[in-house]
């Protein structure tokens, strides 16, 4: 047991433990030693500056410590060396540090070309940084290179684009992908629901706030003046995506008469891009009723009071696929 | 932005691939033809300027859509993301829009592929057409007189006419690969 942790202490020391001065374990101890020192400077509260330079000092000797192994010892696929996208990658993380999306999204897009330069400097200049131009032959294999990577960047931003669309336009997410002759989803579709229930729940919050406990009458003339009414209800709600706010719509079809009062249907009608073929819309069913029924306790003045209203919407809302299309006017 | 969805444009990857095979085989050929290169030389001219006419059109794309109004925009995102139009204001004239796109992206990949194979053959040094000549010598005068043309004109023009057949063969070939797409696989499904 102590043998075999001996060997492979012994093994990694001889990985580690750089072969002659000038070579890449070298440079991996430097930026170990760097990292180590910039631990100590942080811990000890020396000025950010120090721990600023000794962190780059470390980075930097540590891509190029990778560069070195990896030239020395190509990783392939195939017959495809893949290190300069390695060396690359650890050279985008050091310049951008894509922690958040966007910072994301400019390291991967400049992640090829900065694998192309990386390959092709060693072409335009010798050990003694003398520069020259490379032969044709090489020549037309660089460019050849740099377009091949430049159309990488191009698919890598034509991802976060798409990425773009689903964050102004979250009720897409919810969608069916499989007829798309551009994007395959991975994993089975988000069952992530579309935008129309905040729309629909702050509709009915404005509907209750409107005819809550007003007078029966001036119930029945909001229903007969639908079309405004609802206009009215539309106004002031804010979606949490608000660019999707121009492909929603709301409307509601004429109220039906149930027992004594009226049932209401809001719509949410999604005009936005859609896999159905005719589009969708989403409703929730609202219960308008006259409230002094259900009171009647005393004799006194109930009587003669004309009745108010009482709303109560439904919680659930459901999808409902359109049969035929309408156009929409954004 | 916010969380990352797993989708991506594999498909979008592939078939670009495809496209990218079938163009620069088609060109290589004609190249090959006209220009007199040799098998493997034509064949890195033409993947050379389809790349670059490729990666041209895709920066033009992510660099144009974000200013789309919305009903335009809305038609592209139903088409890449859902392979249909949607029905809109704009969706009368969409047929005349993808027409004017198709022209458009038809003489900007000729002119690409024209300046971008001169300039990659300056560069590899491999540039045969004469410099434009300033002083004409008395020969190629009468020449001139006779034929309406100089060498260096006809050098040019077999040059741009070999690059105008590659490009609309290989345009015809994609186009017809995405009809046959959209039969097919649109009467699949």
């Amino acid at each position: 047991m102590i043998d075999v942790l001996k060997d492979a202490i012994d093994k990694m020391r001889g990985l580690i433990t750089p072969p002659r001065y000038l070579s890449w374990q070298t440079l991996l101890l430097l930026s170990l030693f760097s990292w180590g020192m910039a631990t100590l400077a942080d811990s000890t509260e020396a000025t950010p500056t120090t721990v600023t330079i000794l962190s780059t000092g470390s980075w930097l000797f540590l891509t190029i410590a990778i560069w070195w192994s990896l030239t020395d010892n190509p990783v392939k696929i195939g017959t495809l060396s893949i290190s300069p996208w390695i060396t690359a990658a650890v050279i985008c993380i050091f310049l951008f540090r894509p922690w958040t999306t966007e910072r994301l999204q400019i390291a991967m897009a400049v992640w090829p070309v900065i694998a192309t330069i990386l390959v092709a400097i060693p072409s335009f200049c010798d050990w003694q940084l003398d520069w020259s131009l490379p032969k044709p032959a090489v020549r037309q294999d660089l460019i050849v290179l740099l377009l091949v990577n430049l159309l990488l960047s191009s698919w890598i931003l034509f991802y976060f684009r798409i990425q773009h669309w689903f964050s102004d336009y979250p009720s897409l997410i919810a969608e069916n992908l499989d007829s798309s002759a551009f994007v395959y989803r991975f994993g089975s579709d988000a069952d992530n629901s579309s935008q129309a229930d905040t729309l629909l729940t702050s509709a009915a919050n404005n509907l209750v706030e409107q005819l809550d406990d007003t007078p029966w009458p001036r119930v029945e003339r909001w229903l007969l003046n639908l079309d405004n009414s609802i206009n009215s209800v539309a106004e002031g709600i804010a979606l949490n995506a608000v660019r999707e706010s121009v492909f929603w719509s709301l409307d509601a079809p004429r109220p039906q008469s149930v027992s004594n009062g009226y049932q209401i249907r809001l719509r949410a009608n999604w005009l936005g891009p859609t896999a159905n073929q005719n589009g969708y819309y989403v409703e929730k069913v609202c219960n308008i009723l006259p409230r002094t029924l259900q009171k009647r306790t005393g004799n006194e003045t109930t009587q003669t009071s004309t009745p108010t209203a009482q709303v109560t919407c439904l919680d659930q809302t459901n999808k409902v696929e359109r049969q035929v299309t309408i156009e929409s006017t954004t | 932005m916010g969380e990352l969805e797993p989708v991506f444009p594999l498909k979008a990857v592939v078939f670009q691939i495809l496209f990218l095979l079938v163009a620069i085989a088609l060109e290589a050929m004609v190249l090959r033809q006209n220009l007199r290169l040799g098998y493997k030389q034509s064949v890195r001219y033409a993947a050379a300027i389809n790349l670059l006419t490729v990666v041209v059109g895709w920066l033009a794309f992510l660099s144009i859509e974000p200013l789309f109004k919305p009903r335009l925009q809305a038609q592209v995102i139903s088409y890449v993301l859902f392979d249909n139009l949607i029905n809109n204001t704009l969706k009368p004239q969409m047929g005349w829009i993808i027409l004017i796109m198709g022209l458009v992206a038809f003489f900007m990949t000729l002119i690409l592929k024209l300046k971008g194979l001169e300039l990659i053959m300056r560069a590899l040094g491999t540039w045969s057409l004469p410099a434009k000549p300033k002083n004409l010598s008395r020969k190629e005068r009468y020449l001139r007189s006779r034929t309406g043309t100089t060498q260096y004109k006809e050098a040019a023009s077999r040059f741009s006419i070999a690059v105008l057949q590659a490009n609309a063969l290989s345009f015809s070939a994609i186009l017809l690969l995405l009809i046959m797409r959209s039969y097919v696989f649109g009467g699949m499904t």
